[in-house]
């Protein structure tokens, strides 16, 4: 395997895709690629060529979530989706941008199992262990999407700016379909440079996981209010963040029969989120 | 002169009988309470270099020419290796060897569970051998797996035959009594997540072989390989350098050991076989899942009339099976009993030791059905325990050795008494509740133990066994207990372990066994080396014997004379006074056990199902303390250990494939410093009178088996929920919180049971 550390981001561009992929703290794609999953013949540093940093509403990509946890004007929300993530070693090493792009912890998937989200025909979860996963969405897929600060970013409505195009973060993802499997698909040597995260009136995180600290969210809430219009998303209850309409919306939701649990999780954080606002 | 004697052995609740040499003339207990040293707290001799990464473990060792191997592990809950071909793997780059089923045994072309091992190769980095067992060519033919512990009694797949235990008569007891209660009660399969891998390094030289290797056991160790090998035992050198964990798991050599001893003689290099985290979640051992279907009955003033019911213990393919149904039969005076145990074999990985292995998951069963007992009969849980207490081993009629619950039971009673102010702190979806439960346990230890002293010129002794400290602190106490026995501060005291060419023969290190094993044996070798001392002090100032005594690193006499010890060590110059020691035997017609109580207080959110344990008190009765600072640590451990058991781990296997689906430590869920509680340890601190010359019992386990009833417990009174299943993960809590909602509401005089 080969590093490459191109001095430009048009370098930089140039040397992804086409079985290369970009690096920037590592903590998610080291260990796909020690796995397996992602299979990489050039790895692409780009941690001194992405945005770093806090201006505004402006967010360097490559900012870490440890440095966002301790910013007071970043929304609250986002703060503490950061600090609700990962461990504190992670959260110095992972970046904003790299969160986002985050795969799910499904453990067939993890394993390889020949799943649709792999580009199979069945859902292993589905007939098999399925504690951790989906509530809503769950029709092919019933993978969990992990990022606490996407869901954060998503009740925040906001966006990104990347290497070729700008788009909401809800934008970005997408459930899989029998076409593309890709649940946050980017173009081939795309690159998230910023995000741009309008300021709320009030918002607010809460999150349920199975120990105290240094989990992947069971329910994650995010709840954001804007001149008097609120958006709930939820992180761990759909192959992606999912954006909640109303919190009646969980009436709607599909879940398995071990993840009906997450449901009465979901309702006791959206009524405090709403509380909390 | 010595004595050959007969006497009983138990590990893990596991009597044998055994040839044993012991001295001649065994020591008096010493007084009971702090000693100069012993009972005193004590920080780890190792523990500065243990923080600092300085100490060495089997990982760091880095001899010339270290081959490091590789296993192929059956993907497979059950298979049948069609064919096997190893000739892509050796000629890949930087292998040196490859050994496959009919190599060696334990490599098996019938795998029986995932992750049993099939084929190994050595090569020169990790990597190498990594991608090399990638290449092995195998047609596999995969076969149904048996899961399911239920269907596999039925259909007759038992690891052992099925045990029924009586006595008095079961059907009499429910008849007479005021109330029955029974539940079913389930416990997961939990892993050791020893931080240190499975691991040993194989090295054959000067016609010979030696070992290192993380283990609970250097003389199992080394009887094995001699096996294997048809060495004879003195040609095997077992190593055991710093440890990182075992708890029960690192008894015996496993696959890795002989994988790395066949690989070293075939390339005439050292090779090291270690797991990985994922083997070592996989194929390094487990506690088993359980299945309790228990029943209690009792007056209306609460004497218990029956206990019994039917444990299913899920094993795996091979382990063995442990005493699910032992706090039952043990821990109060019950008349009437009926248990039977069933021993279901399946198609999933091998269970372990871990950490007194059944008692943690009947006490579990038990210690709930005993507080929905005493909610039916409106009678106090502590006052429930207490009216059942047993003054003797109903199992035989055997008197314990000692017991001091009932002065756990009034240790408690202060924290017990909380409950309703923290059931008053209840407010809006948190509710907050206390509960206890009670701890029985072996860990009396036993012979063959031996050490050796040296005392030096300079006054300073050295403990020489080759014993292991498997991260417990057990060679701090080594050193306290020789200090002691010696007059000396421990830091004029050196230990030497971990080696089976550097001492004598030392017990395994399991069943809460090695203080009150080693230490008695300590204690004898350094008063022999006393005794040498004081006489040839005697000769030297013309005194008797039995006036002088060693104190403050003084030779002192009755009359207020002092000498310094080097005034006698010192004529030695080079050369050394050796003591030697040994473990006498267990009390004849006795029982040896461990006794406590822990009190829980938790607060439980009702709408989400989370749960926090605020503080748990841990009171026992191990015999007398050795290092208070060292027994606090342990306890912690446990505790901590247990929380995971009771909150968050839990292996996972796909249910149609069998195989193992937290191999991760993302997946796998080991609490972390967030989820700890206050933990207040509290020991009774007295000494077994009966337990040979230290009456120190051990710790290494007590501390895990309450852990779980006094949350479940502690969740009942907080919200009026039974849980019956761990973990009670967050899914599990929420259930059991509608469940009592639905019960709440059927109407009165409609409740069955």
């Amino acid at each position: 395997m080969e590093l490459l550390r191109p001095s430009s981001l048009e370098e930089a561009t140039a040397a992804l895709g086409n079985g290369s992929r970009a690096l920037v703290g590592g903590t998610e794609l080291v260990p796909l690629v020690r796995d397996g999953l992602v299979q990489a013949d050039t790895l692409v540093d780009v941690r001194d060529l992405i945005p770093r940093g806090i201006d505004g509403s402006r967010i360097g990509a490559g900012t870490t979530l440890a440095e966002l946890e301790v910013e007071p004007q970043i929304p609250e929300a986002l703060r503490e989706a950061c600090r609700l993530a990962a461990s504190p070693q992670l959260r110095n090493m992972g970046s904003v941008g790299g969160n986002l792009l985050q795969s799910t912890r499904c453990w067939y998937w993890r394993l390889k199992y020949p799943c649709y989200l792999h580009g199979g025909d069945v859902c292993h979860a589905k007939a098999g262990e399925h504690r951790e996963h989906a509530i809503f969405g769950n029709e092919r897929c019933a993978s969990a999407h992990p990022s606490d600060v996407a869901a954060a970013l998503v009740a925040l409505g906001a966006s990104m700016r990347t290497t070729s195009r700008e788009l909401p973060v809800a934008d970005l993802y997408r459930l899989p379909t029998d076409d593309n499997r890709d649940v946050a698909p980017l173009e081939p040597g795309e690159l998230i440079l910023d995000l741009d995260v309008p300021t709320p009136d009030s918002s607010v995180y809460l999150k349920a996981m199975e120990r105290q600290r240094y989990a992947f969210p069971l329910v994650g809430v995010a709840a954001a209010r804007t001149a008097g219009t609120t958006r709930i998303a939820l992180a761990g209850v759909a192959p992606i963040p999912w954006l909640l309409a109303s919190p009646e919306a969980l009436d709607e939701a599909t879940p398995l029969p071990r993840t009906a649990y997450k449901v009465d999780i979901a309702r006791a954080l959206v009524r405090r989120a709403l509380e909390a606002l | 002169m010595a004595r050959l004697i007969k006497t009983e052995k138990e590990v893990e609740g596991r009597y044998t009988e055994q040839w044993i040499v012991v001295d001649e003339d065994a020591l008096d207990q010493w007084p009971e309470g702090p000693l100069e040293v012993v009972g005193r707290e004590v920080p780890r001799i190792d523990g500065h270099d243990r923080a600092r990464g300085l100490a060495g473990y089997t990982a760091d060792v880095r001899l010339p020419g270290l081959l490091q191997a590789a296993v192929l592990r059956s993907p497979h809950a059950r298979a049948r290796v069609k064919s096997i071909d190893l000739s892509p793997a050796l000629a890949a780059d930087g292998v040196r060897a490859a050994v496959g089923p009919d190599d060696i045994e334990g490599l098996t072309d019938e795998p029986a569970y995932m992750g049993a091992a099939v084929a190994a190769v050595a090569a020169d980095t990790f990597g190498a051998a990594r991608a090399a067992i990638d290449l092995i060519d195998v047609e596999w033919e995969e076969l149904e797996p048996l899961l399911d512990p239920d269907e596999a009694v039925k259909q007759g797949s038992l690891l052992d035959e099925s045990v029924t235990y009586e006595r008095g008569d079961f059907e009499r007891g429910l008849a007479e009594a005021d109330a029955v209660v029974e539940a079913e009660y389930r416990t997961q399969v939990v892993l050791h997540n020893s931080l240190e891998t499975h691991q040993s390094i194989a090295h054959w030289e000067d016609g010979g072989l030696t070992i290192y290797i993380s283990t609970q056991y250097i003389w199992g160790v080394r009887a094995a390989v001699a096996k294997q090998t048809g060495l004879p035992e003195d040609k095997v050198r077992v190593i055991c350098l710093a440890m990182g964990g075992g708890f029960g798991s690192k008894n015996s050599p496993g696959d890795y050991t002989p994988i790395a001893i066949e690989l070293a003689k075939r390339t005439g290099q050292p090779v090291r076989c270690a797991l990985t985290r994922r083997e070592e979640n996989v194929a390094a051992g487990n506690r088993n899942a359980t299945i309790q279907r228990i029943t209690a009955a009792a007056r209306a003033d609460g004497t218990l009339t029956a206990l019994g019911g039917e444990f299913v213990n899920a094993i795996g393919f091979s382990g063995w099976s442990s005493s699910t149904e032992g706090p039952m039969q043990m821990l109060y005076a019950c008349e009437n009993m009926r248990t039977v145990k069933h021993s279901a074999k399946l198609n999933l990985p091998p269970m372990a030791a871990f950490r007194a292995p059944g008692f943690v998951e009947g006490t579990f069963g038990l210690e709930c059905l005993l507080d929905e007992l005493a909610a039916k009969l409106d009678i106090d849980p502590l006052e429930l325990r207490r009216r059942n207490y047993a003054d003797s081993d109903r199992m035989d009629e055997r008197p314990f050795s000692s017991k001091q619950l009932a002065e756990c039971y009034r240790r408690a009673e202060p924290h017990w008494q909380r409950r309703n102010e923290v059931r008053a702190s209840s407010s809006g979806p948190w509710k907050r509740g206390v509960g206890l439960a009670s701890q029985i346990w072996y860990g009396g230890g036993g012979p063959p133990s031996y050490a050796w002293v040296r005392v030096g010129s300079n006054g300073h002794a050295q403990v020489v066994t080759a014993m292991q400290d498997i991260g417990t602190g057990s060679r701090t106490a080594m050193a306290q207990i020789a200090a002691e026995e010696l007059g000396i501060p421990v830091d004029h005291v050196h230990v030497s372990l971990g080696d089976s060419a550097r001492g004598p023969y030392a017990t395994l290190s399991a069943g809460s066994s090695t203080i009150p094993s080693m230490g008695p044996a300590t204690r004898s070798a350094a008063a022999d080396a006393k005794r040498q001392i004081l006489e040839i002090a005697a000769q030297r100032f013309n005194l008797e014997e039995r006036v002088l005594d060693l104190k403050g690193g003084k030779i002192v006499s009755a009359d207020g004379g002092a000498w310094e010890l080097t005034e006698i060590t010192g004529l030695l110059e080079d050369a050394q006074i050796l003591g030697n020691g040994a473990r006498g035997p267990n009390p004849t017609g006795m029982r040896v056990l461990t006794f406590g109580v822990q009190v829980a207080e938790v607060a439980v959110d009702v709408e989400t199902g989370e749960v926090r344990v605020d503080k748990i008190v841990a009171i026992h009765d191990v015999g007398r303390v050795i290092n208070a600072l060292g027994a606090s640590s342990q306890v912690e451990g446990g505790i901590i250990q247990g929380l995971g058991h009771t909150l968050s781990e839990e292996r996972l296997v796909d249910p149609h494939t069998g195989r193992v689906l937290t191999q991760s430590l993302d997946a796998y869920k080991l609490p972390t410093i967030a989820d700890v509680p206050e933990i207040v340890t509290d020991l009774v601190d007295v000494p077994d009178p009966h337990l040979t010359n230290l009456g120190a019992k051990g710790l290494g386990e007590p501390p895990i088996i309450p852990v779980a009833a006094a949350v479940a417990n502690a969740i009942r009174d907080a919200t009026g929920a039974d849980v019956r299943s761990l973990p009670i993960s967050r899914e599990e809590m929420l259930k059991a919180l509608r469940e009592a909602e639905a019960k709440k509401r059927v109407p009165v005089g409609t409740a069955s049971s």
